[in-house]
C-alpha cells in the first residue's frame, strides 16, 4: 500500500533533462550561498578589524598611513587562519547572524578533538571553495560535526562578553571609534576647536545682522537659480518621458527593443552615478568661461534625465496589464493602447515624480552653483571667499527660504496628485 | 429655524472661510500669471529690442545681463496703469471662460443650480466687480452688526446670479480638448514663455556646445583614460600643498569614508536622545513637554534647511581651512538634525501596546522608553543610520570645495591644474566607493527593515 508520505519523499533532480539540470544548479547555488555568506562576513570582519587597528595604531604612533604592516601573504594567511579558528572553536559572527552553531550528532556539544579535526579539514574543504558543493562537506562529515540551526531551549543566552562574536564586535566598535577619531581629529584640532570660536563668531554675527542693501543682486541670482532648476526639470521631463518607454522591461520585448533597453539603462545608470558637481565641472570646461548658469543647467539636465527615466520606467514596469489586454483584445492599435491603457495609469505618478525632481533640482542648483554653476550658489561662494559674510548671510537666508518654500509647495502638490482629487468631499462641504 | 430671505436663490452660496480663502488664492494665482506675462514680455523686450528710453526704461540693446527686475524701474504713474490693467484683464479672464487659477483649484463659473452662465451675466460680473471690491469691507462690517442673517455672497456674485464654485464634470460628457479651453491656452503659453525666458536668463547657447566640441572631447578623453599613477603613491606636489602627511588617492578615500563614519557616529550619538524629546507621542502630554518638543523640532527643521556646505564654511574658519575635522563638524550638525527628525518620526509611529502594558504595571518613564520604545525602534534606527552614513560619504567627497578636507581636495586641486586624467582617476575612485557603499548599505537595510 502506498502511503501519502511516499509522495513527499525527496527525489534528486535528474541531471539529464534541462529543467532537472537547472534545478540542480539552483540548489547548488543556494547551498553555496548559504555556506559561503557567513564565511565571507567573518572574513570581512577580521580584515576590517586588522586594517583599522593597523591604521589607527600607525597613525597615532608614527603619523603615517599603513593598512596591514604585514607582507601580503602573511596578511592573507593570518586572516584566513583566524577565520578558520574562529569558526571551528567558537560561534563566529556569520553563524551568529544566521542563528546557527556547530553541533555534533543529536545536537551534542562538540568535543575538543572534533573541533581540531574540523579546523584541520577546514583548509582542504572551505578554502578551495569546491568543498562546499557537497551536500555534506568533508570537514563536517569526518569530524562528525555539522552547522545546524540553533534551537534555544529555556536557558539564558550567554552575555556578550562571554562569546567570541560579542568580543570581536565590541573590539571592532572600539577600533572604529578610536581610529576614525584619531585620524579625522588631529592633536592640534581640539585646541583650536576650543580656543577659536571667536573666529566663527564673526560669521555668526554676520548671520544675525545681514546686509539688506544687497538684496537686489541676491534675488536676481536667486531667479537665475530658479530658472536653472525649472529649465532642467521641464526639458528633463520632455526628454525622459518618451525615453522611459524604451527603458521599461515590459514594453521592450523584441531583440531590437531589448538592445535599446540595455543601452539606455546602462548609459543612464552610469550618468546617474556621477555627481552633478562633477558634471558641472565638465560642462564648465565645455561651454567656456562666462557661461556658468548654462553649465549648471546642463549638469542638472543630465542628472534629471537619468533620474527621471529610471523613476518613470520603474513605474511603467508596474502598470496593471488588465487595461492593456482589454484594448489589445478589442483590436486597438499600439497607439490607442498607449493612449487609453498606459497613460491614464502613469500620468499622476509622472507628475508627482516630476515635481519631486523639481524640488531636488532647486536644492541641487545651489550646490552646483558652488563649483561655478551660476546662480545664487556661485554668488554665495564668491562672497564667502571674499569674506563678505554679512552679504553672504542674505544669500543663505534666501536659499533657505527658497528650499523651504519649494519643498512645502511640491510636497503639497505631490500629495494632491498621489491621493487624487477630493472634489466630491469639497462639494459636500460647500453644500453643508 | 432659518428664514429664507431671497426667494429667487434656491441654493445657499458657500461662504466658509476655507472656500473664500481658496477662491482668493485662485484669484491671486491668475493675477500673478497675468503679471508674469507682462513682466516677462517687458524683460524680453528690453533684452532684445530695448531702445534708449521708453516710459522711463533706459537700457542697452541686446544686453543679456539686463537684470530681471529692470522692468520694475519705471515712473510711479505707470504702476497704477499696470495695477488697473492687470486687474481688469484678470477679471475678464475669470469671467469669460475658465481661467488657469480656477482650473488649478477645481473652480468654475456657474449659475444657480450649477447651470451655465449667459454672456450678460458675465458682463455684469466684470462691471460689478470693482464696486463689489470697494464695498466689500463695509458690507462685512454691516453684516457683522446686523441682527438678522444677512444675504450671503459677494456683491458681484449676487448681481450676476452666478458664482465661482467647485466644479463637478458631468459624467458621460466628454471633456473639452485642452486647446479649446482658456486655461489650456494659458498653460501652454506659460510653459513656452517660461522655457524661452529661462533660455534667455541662463544665457543658454547650443552653438557654443557645438563650436567647443574639441575642448569637450579633450576633457572627456582625458577623463576616460584615468591616470592611476598616484592611486596608491602620493603625489609630491599635492603633499606639499595641503596635508602634513603623504596622501594618495586611496589614503584620501579611506580618510573620507572615516570622516563620514565619524560624523555619523557622533551625529547618531546626539540625535538618539534628542529624538525622544522630539517625539509628539512621548512629549506632548503636558505643557512643558510640548514646549520642549516644539523647540527640538524647530531646531531639527532649522538646521536641516541650512546646507552642509555653509556649515563647512563656518567650521573652516573656526578650525582651519582644509582640516578634516571642520568637515566632520559640519556633517555632524546636519546629521543630528536629519537623523533626529527621522528618528523622532519613527518613535512617533511605534505601537502603543507595549507602552500601555508597562504603564499599567506601574513602570516609570525611563522604563517605558527602555522596555516599551527601544526594542521597537532599534532596527529602523540602524537602517536610518546606515542610510545617513551613505549620504555623508557622498557629501564628504565634495565638502573640500569650501575647506572641509577629504578626497575632494585632490579633485579640485587637479581640476584647477587642468590635469583631467588625474581628475578621472579621483572621480572613478569616488564613484566606486559611493557605489559600493550604496549597494552594501542597501542590502543591509533590506535585511534589517
Amino acid at each position: 500500500m502506498r502511503s501519502p508520505a511516499d509522495d513527499f519523499q525527496y527525489q534528486p533532480p535528474s541531471l539529464l533533462t534541462r529543467e532537472g539540470f537547472a534545478e540542480a544548479l539552483g540548489m547548488l547555488r543556494k547551498r553555496m550561498a548559504e555556506r559561503l555568506s557567513p564565511f565571507i562576513l567573518d572574513l570581512a570582519l577580521v580584515t576590517i578589524l586588522w586594517v583599522l587597528i593597523t591604521y589607527g595604531v600607525s597613525w597615532i604612533v608614527w603619523k603615517e598611513v599603513h593598512y596591514s604592516l604585514l607582507p601580503s601573504w602573511a596578511f592573507l594567511v593570518g586572516v584566513l587562519e583566524t577565520v578558520a579558528l574562529w569558526e571551528s572553536f567558537g560561534q563566529s559572527l556569520g553563524y551568529r547572524v544566521a542563528r546557527k552553531s556547530l553541533l555534533g550528532e543529536s545536537r551534542a556539544k562538540p568535543t575538543f578533538r572534533q573541533r581540531i579535526v574540523y579546523y584541520l579539514l577546514f583548509h582542504i574543504s572551505v578554502f578551495p571553495i569546491i568543498g562546499l558543493a557537497w551536500k555534506q562537506p568533508w570537514h563536517e562529515r569526518i569530524s562528525g560535526l555539522s552547522v545546524a540551526h540553533n534551537v534555544r531551549g529555556g536557558e539564558k543566552p550567554a552575555p556578550w562578553y562571554r562569546t567570541t562574536s560579542g568580543i570581536l564586535v565590541a573590539l571592532l566598535m572600539v577600533a572604529i571609534l578610536a581610529t576614525t577619531f584619531s585620524v579625522t581629529i588631529e592633536s592640534d584640532t581640539w585646541r583650536r576647536f576650543l580656543v577659536n570660536p571667536s573666529k566663527a563668531g564673526r560669521i555668526f554675527k554676520a548671520l544675525v545682522s545681514p546686509d539688506f542693501s544687497f538684496w537686489q543682486d541676491a534675488v536676481f541670482k536667486l531667479i537665475e537659480t530658479i530658472y536653472m532648476a525649472i529649465m532642467a526639470t521641464v526639458i528633463g521631463v520632455l526628454v525622459a518621458a518618451p525615453l522611459s518607454f524604451f527603458a521599461a522591461r515590459n514594453l521592450t520585448r523584441t531583440p531590437v527593443a531589448r538592445f535599446f533597453y540595455t543601452l539606455i539603462r546602462g548609459v543612464l545608470s552610469f550618468f546617474r552615478s556621477i555627481e552633478p558637481i562633477v558634471w558641472a565641472i565638465i560642462f564648465l570646461v565645455w561651454v567656456g568661461p562666462g557661461r556658468n548658469p548654462f553649465a549648471g543647467f546642463l549638469a542638472l539636465l543630465i542628472h534629471s534625465i537619468a533620474d527621471l527615466t529610471k523613476l518613470y520606467s520603474e513605474r511603467l514596469e508596474s502598470i496593471e496589464s488588465g487595461p492593456v489586454e482589454a484594448i489589445t483584445a478589442t483590436g486597438g492599435s499600439w497607439l490607442s493602447v498607449l493612449r487609453y491603457a498606459v497613460i491614464p495609469q502613469i500620468i499622476n505618478p509622472y507628475i508627482s515624480f516630476s515635481l519631486y525632481r523639481w524640488d531636488i533640482n532647486i536644492r541641487m542648483s545651489t550646490i552646483v552653483g558652488l563649483v561655478g554653476g551660476g546662480g545664487i550658489g556661485q554668488l554665495l561662494l564668491l562672497l564667502l571667499r571674499a569674506q563678505r559674510f554679512s552679504q553672504a548671510a542674505i544669500c543663505v537666508y534666501l536659499i533657505a527660504m527658497l528650499v523651504w518654500g519649494i519643498d512645502t509647495l511640491s510636497s503639497r502638490l505631490r500629495r494632491y496628485y498621489e491621493q487624487g482629487r477630493t472634489i466630491q468631499k469639497e462639494v459636500a462641504e460647500e453644500s453643508a | 429655524m432659518s428664514v429664507k430671505i431671497s426667494g429667487n436663490r434656491s441654493q445657499s452660496v458657500p461662504s466658509s472661510f476655507r472656500y473664500l480663502w481658496k477662491r482668493s488664492v485662485a484669484f491671486m494665482l491668475d493675477w500673478a500669471i497675468v503679471y508674469y506675462f507682462l513682466h516677462a514680455s517687458m524683460y524680453l523686450y528690453l533684452v532684445f529690442w530695448g531702445s534708449q528710453t521708453i516710459a522711463g526704461w533706459n537700457y542697452y540693446k541686446n544686453n543679456a545681463y539686463v537684470a530681471f527686475f529692470n522692468p520694475l524701474r519705471m515712473d510711479s504713474w505707470m504702476w497704477w496703469v499696470i495695477l488697473g490693467g492687470t486687474l481688469l484683464l484678470v477679471v475678464l479672464l475669470r469671467s469669460f471662460g475658465r481661467s488657469l487659477g480656477q482650473r488649478a483649484f477645481g473652480f468654475a463659473l456657474q449659475g444657480d443650480k450649477r447651470s451655465s452662465v449667459y454672456a450678460i451675466q458675465r458682463l455684469i460680473r466684470v462691471i460689478a466687480f470693482p464696486v463689489s471690491m470697494l464695498l466689500a469691507p463695509f458690507l462685512l462690517i454691516v453684516s457683522a452688526l446686523r441682527e438678522h442673517a444677512p444675504k450671503k455672497g459677494l456683491l458681484h456674485d449676487r448681481a450676476s446670479r452666478s458664482s465661482i464654485r467647485t466644479y463637478i464634470h458631468p459624467s458621460g460628457v466628454p471633456r473639452k480638448r485642452i486647446w479649446f479651453t482658456q486655461w489650456g491656452w494659458i498653460a501652454i503659453a506659460l510653459l513656452i514663455l517660461t522655457i524661452f525666458l529661462g533660455w534667455v536668463i541662463i544665457d543658454a547657447n547650443i552653438g557654443v556646445l557645438i563650436s567647443r566640441t574639441d575642448e569637450a572631447r579633450r576633457v572627456f578623453l582625458d577623463i576616460a583614460t584615468p591616470d592611476f599613477s598616484h592611486f596608491a603613491v602620493p603625489d609630491p606636489v599635492f603633499y606639499q600643498r595641503a596635508y602634513p602627511q603623504m596622501f594618495s588617492i586611496v589614503n584620501l578615500m579611506v580618510l573620507t569614508v572615516l570622516m563620514a563614519l565619524a560624523a555619523t557616529l557622533i551625529g547618531a550619538f546626539f540625535a538618539f536622545p534628542l529624538s525622544f524629546l522630539g517625539a509628539r507621542n512621548l512629549m506632548c502630554q503636558n505643557r512643558t513637554g510640548y514646549v520642549i518638543y516644539s523647540l527640538i523640532r524647530g531646531f531639527f527643521n532649522l538646521f536641516r534647511s541650512i546646507e552642509t556646505l555653509i556649515w563647512v564654511v563656518v567650521f573652516a574658519v573656526w578650525i582651519g581651512y582644509g582640516n578634516p575635522f571642520a568637515g566632520v563638524m559640519a556633517l555632524v550638525i546636519h546629521t543630528i538634525a536629519a537623523l533626529g527628525k527621522l528618528y523622532s518620526e519613527q518613535v512617533e509611529s511605534i505601537d502603543s501596546g507595549p507602552i500601555e502594558a508597562i504603564l499599567a504595571t506601574g513602570g516609570s518613564r525611563l522604563q517605558i522608553i527602555r522596555y516599551g520604545v527601544i526594542p521597537q525602534i532599534i532596527p529602523s534606527f540602524l537602517a536610518f543610520t546606515l542610510y545617513r552614513w551613505d549620504i555623508n560619504v557622498r557629501m564628504a567627497t565634495i565638502i573640500a570645495l569650501v575647506g572641509g578636507g577629504g578626497i575632494g581636495d585632490l579633485l579640485f586641486y587637479y581640476r584647477n591644474q587642468g590635469d583631467w586624467s588625474q581628475v578621472g582617476a579621483v572621480a572613478l575612485a569616488m564613484i566606486a566607493v559611493v557605489w559600493t557603499l550604496d549597494y552594501i548599505s542597501g542590502r543591509v537595510r533590506e535585511r534589517i527593515a
